[in-house]
């Protein structure tokens, strides 16, 4: 469970104090995902990464199982926007990053490694480098990365964003499965409603020019069969583009 | 592949020696001897007079790249990770960068002597700045997107450095002993015409004096051989702990 009380993060340059994100909010479930949506320089990548324990200056309180963020204690598996893999590692010490960083032995089962490497299928593909793998291919193992990790907190910034339209909607239904087997607690940012609506069980919009959550809400077609093909997908995505072009027409015209 | 890229290396140094013997015999010279004459002198004296004097000057360069590194890598390992101490440092870096070092040479001999330690300080001097600045700018060039999935695990400083900096820089770092180390061997020869009885630039001036240009060529032959086994290894080191940068 993620438990987000009043965050606040201001950045600071030499002359100017700068609000990114104020007054947020927010909880997530555990094994609950939530997807965060809106426009650029909304504060969304802030809210992440101060999830991420990235930001080590921020007011109000950021929860992960009840104990307060701390990166060295819970696991936290962040997945930025361009994989950040390692172009020095092969394949496979890349997934290994993770473990090897937290210490835990324990997870590097090869069994365990092996069958996530085929569930992603990215099997045979253990000793290249990163810059040999296509998008999608670099993508599957940035997730093996993550989830070899067990996480406690999945975090994900524009996680399938550089990927073309088809690659990206296979790569959703691949994490969709994963996470489903895995159950972590998810936050994602996206710019793409369709990707929020299939992905997040709570989409929390953020406002234009405020940085704190205009609303939250609940989507009642996540986990369904085939909801991209579904008409009320359509429609619900429809409704939610058109009440967030309100909200940030609105925000230019103040 | 380790074949082809040898039998380019034989190539050139074939062609080279068919234009050095052209070109002594249509100039007809003592002061440009036939490379057939060279090679049976160099056959006849290395063991005996030459090898010692390159022992020397493959020690004073080692010593002055050894210490460069030791000096120059954490140096470029702090100003590119540490923003502030850049702001710091890099006046510093920059204000005696493009000092000719040859320049310090009258004062690194009253501090240090005219012996070994200021033709080894001599080398460091030329090689440290470039990596300095090699390891920094490589350092610099790393996306932060490549840090945060480490941070975001609690990574420690030591894990930074041994999974992403070090890494990262070291393909700049090798590129940056590579150019540098031309310079040093040039300013090595320099400063071995003074101060010392050995090493490759007192051999080759010597030789000259004597006049004995069959001497000087052998000598001349031996230097640039040196570099070659250098430059080779260096070469080798790169392909072997760098070779994610050929896929």
């Amino acid at each position: 469970m993620i438990s987000i009380e009043n965050l606040s993060v201001n950045y600071k340059s030499d002359s100017d104090v700068y609000t990114a994100i104020s007054g947020i909010n927010l909880t997530i479930p555990e094994g609950g995902t939530l997807a965060v949506i809106g426009p650029s320089g909304c504060g969304k990548s802030t809210l992440l990464k101060a999830v991420a324990g990235l930001i080590p200056e921020y007011d109000g309180t950021i929860k992960i199982n009840g104990d307060e963020l701390n990166p060295k204690k819970q696991t936290i598996g962040f997945m930025p926007q361009n994989y950040g893999l390692l172009p020095w590692r092969t394949v496979i010490d890349n997934i290994r990053l993770g473990m090897k960083i937290k210490r835990a032995p324990e997870l590097l089962d090869r069994k365990v490694l092996k069958k996530l490497m085929r569930q992603l299928g990215i099997e045979g593909l253990g000793h290249r480098y990163p810059a040999e793998l296509s998008g999608g291919q670099q993508q599957r193992v940035a997730l093996a990365r993550v989830f070899a990790l067990q996480p406690d907190v999945l975090l994900m910034d524009e996680p399938f964003s550089a990927l073309d339209a088809i690659t990206r909607e296979e790569m959703q239904d691949v994490f969709l499965k994963l996470w489903q087997k895995n159950n972590v607690s998810t936050i994602f940012v996206t710019h793409y409603v369709e990707e929020a609506l299939y992905l997040g069980q709570r989409i929390a919009i953020l406002s234009a020019s405020s940085g704190n959550i205009n609303r939250i809400v609940d989507n009642p077609l996540f986990g369904g069969k085939d909801i991209r093909q579904n008409p009320e997908f359509f429609e619900m995505s429809l409704k939610l583009k058109n009440s967030i072009k309100k909200d940030w027409n609105q925000a230019w015209e103040n | 592949m380790g074949k082809l890229v040898s039998l380019w290396y034989l190539l050139a140094a074939v062609v080279l020696t068919i234009i050095w013997f052209v070109v002594s015999q249509l100039v007809d010279l003592p002061i440009i001897p036939s490379p057939v004459l060279v090679v049976e002198n160099l056959a006849d004296i290395f063991m005996k007079y030459i090898a010692i004097h390159s022992l020397y000057s493959l020690w004073r360069i080692g010593a002055g790249l050894l210490l460069a590194v030791a000096v120059g890598l954490p140096l470029g390992v702090i100003m590119g990770y540490f923003p502030q101490t850049d702001r710091f440092l890099a006046p510093v870096v920059y204000l005696t960068y493009p000092i000719p070092k040859i320049a310090l040479l009258p004062i690194l001999m009253l501090l240090f002597g005219v012996g070994e330690l200021s033709k080894v300080f001599m080398i460091f001097l030329i090689i440290v700045f470039q990596v300095v600045v090699a390891v920094r700018d490589g350092i610099r060039a790393i996306p932060n997107e490549t840090y945060y999935p480490l941070y975001s695990l609690g990574a420690s400083f030591k894990d930074i450095f041994f999974e992403v900096l070090w890494p990262a820089s070291l393909p700049k770092f090798i590129t940056a002993i590579r150019v540098a180390l031309a310079t040093a061997i040039s300013v090595l020869f320099f400063t071995e015409t003074f101060g010392t009885q050995y090493g490759m630039g007192y051999f080759i001036m010597d030789a000259w004096l004597r006049v004995n240009y069959l001497e000087m060529y052998s000598g001349i032959v031996v230097l640039s051989l040196l570099g070659l086994i250098l430059f080779t290894t260096i070469d080798l080191i790169e392909r072997n702990a760098c070779h994610w940068q050929y896929k």
